[in-house]
């Protein structure tokens, strides 16, 4: 039996005073699994992500990452062991080169300068970026940057990743690259994004949502050949399945 | 290409510059951080009236424009910005002290006047040298040394983040303009009744940056420090290159070479 990864219970949260971002979310996701999160502009996806990673405490219900709760003091062990890639590049670069973007977090987790070598090395070999090792961030393209981030997560050697929404700023070519490198993470790994034909790729599993509420939670292939479901829940099919359906 | 896009083309001409393999480039950046700051403390320790004195200490940033080849004119270019404010800070002076030295076809020339030149010359060395600092170390060198130096955290940290996230504020502000004056193709620069909302946008964007940002490092381990790569190790030339400058610096200094030079001309 797999070992359960990320536990939530009864999960909302809104901003102070506003209208509740999530409402009453439940899942868990176990060791393996490839979930992929859908759901229309604004429905909590990324908030959703965030608050697993503790970016913001002030939800109720529990989330549970490898059965630690997330809370204040929990932080840094929960960290340490999910690597999150945000939407935006360049809030994941802020240091000089490829090189030293990559070695942050191992350099904070204490390791020696040359295990920090090996990590880099590692995850610039994984994101087959090993090319970009020197170059200034200033000076990468927004899809070598895409790529950069997702290496400074894999240098952290994380059990699990959460993605928001990785393909953006990719071309064909990259993308089909991101997506192989996905395919090849053996671990947990939530992605959240609009690109159906990516989770299509990536994911066995895939929860849709809307207004803040989990819609259905299953296989991906059955949610994202479900047109009547997706259509309501104002999403197309994936373009792939566009043909066939 | 806009002047704000200009202005980020700029930065990241000082960080190629700055990354570059170079002798000086290759000298230990606490070297090069020290005697900048011995460099800076002289040349403003240096009498008002010393113009003399003032002229001689232009050999450091003269002698690391040549070595480096950082171009002269996008050099004095850059100074241009910052030397209204130098002027501004000495026009006053021949007013106010304007004891006559001496005459030059019947043109008096007063104290006042030496002194705001040797202010000017004074304040322009001092960030042509602190503009060679930059231009021959990468930030993250010039932290490590201001790390060494034992500078508090804090101070470090926010050096290398305004130096990082100029851009990144530049580009937004950029971005905000372009779409505003792609709505007003007929107007030049920007409404004064718009700089308000503008400027309130810039805010809450660069807060949002911010935050962004600090998510994300503090996602990567990231608790008050920072960790530096480089243990750099001292040569035998950056020892060689202190002693020398730190011996013209105070040559230079105390005393007065350019009449000594003048007299064995004369």
């Amino acid at each position: 039996m797999s070992h359960i990864h990320i536990d939530v219970q009864n999960l909302s949260f809104a901003y102070e005073k506003e209208e509740p971002i999530l409402k009453n979310i439940s899942f868990t996701a176990k060791e393996n699994d490839s979930i992929g999160i859908i759901g229309a502009n604004g429905v909590g996806k990324s908030t959703l992500l965030k608050l697993l990673v503790g970016l913001n405490l002030n939800f109720q219900g529990s989330i549970r990452v490898e059965n630690i709760p997330v809370e204040k003091n929990t932080l840094s062990i929960i960290r340490e062991r999910i690597g999150f890639v945000f939407q935006d590049s360049d809030n994941q670069l802020f240091m000089s080169n490829v090189y030293e973007d990559i070695a942050f977090a191992p350099r904070n987790y204490g390791l020696s300068e040359e295990e920090v070598k090996i990590r880099v090395e590692n995850a610039l070999k994984l994101v087959h970026i090993n090319n970009l090792k020197d170059k200034k961030i200033h000076k990468l393209s927004g899809g070598e940057k895409k790529l950069a981030s997702i290496a400074t997560i894999f240098s952290m050697t994380p059990d699990i990743i959460l993605m928001d929404e990785p393909s953006i700023a990719l071309d064909p070519k990259n993308r089909r690259n991101l997506i192989n490198i996905l395919n090849e993470f053996q671990h947990l790994k939530i992605i959240a994004s609009h690109d159906l034909d990516m989770i299509l790729d990536t994911c066995n599993r895939t929860i849709l949502m809307a207004k803040g509420e989990i819609i259905k939670d299953g296989d991906t292939r059955e949610i994202l050949t479900d047109k009547v479901l997706l259509e309501a829940n104002n999403l197309e099919l994936p373009l792939s399945m566009q043909k066939i359906i | 290409m806009n002047k704000l896009n200009k202005a980020i083309y700029e930065i990241q001409s000082i960080e190629d510059l700055s990354s570059r393999d170079s002798f000086i480039n290759n000298i230990h950046p606490l070297i090069k951080f020290i005697l900048t700051i011995i460099y800076i403390s002289l040349v403003v320790s240096i009498d008002k009236y010393n113009i003399g004195g003032v002229i001689g200490m232009s050999i450091y940033p003269i002698f690391l424009l040549i070595i480096c080849d950082i171009p002269f004119k996008d050099t004095f270019k850059k100074l241009k910005i910052v030397l209204p404010f130098i002027l501004l800070i000495g026009i006053f002076n021949p007013f106010f002290d304007n004891k006559i030295l001496f005459t030059i076809n019947d043109i008096k020339i007063s104290t006042g006047v030496i002194s705001m030149i040797t202010l000017v010359i004074k304040g322009i060395l001092t960030i042509l040298v602190s503009y060679l600092l930059i231009a021959t170390t990468t930030i993250d060198k010039i932290c490590y040394s201001m790390d060494k130096m034992h500078l508090p955290k804090i101070f470090i940290t926010e050096v290398l983040f305004i130096y990082r996230y100029i851009t990144v504020l530049i580009k937004e502000a950029s971005k905000i303009i372009e779409a505003y004056s792609l709505r007003a193709p007929n107007q030049k620069g920007i409404n004064y009744k718009a700089w308000g909302s503008l400027l309130g946008q810039l805010l809450l964007r660069s807060i949002d940056k911010a935050e962004n940002i600090y998510e994300s490092m503090s996602l990567r381990g990231y608790s008050g420090n920072f960790y530096y790569s480089y243990n750099i190790k001292y040569n035998k030339k950056d020892y060689i290159y202190f002693i020398i400058w730190l011996f013209l610096f105070i040559t230079m200094r105390f005393l007065p070479i350019l009449q000594i030079v003048g007299n064995i001309f004369i």
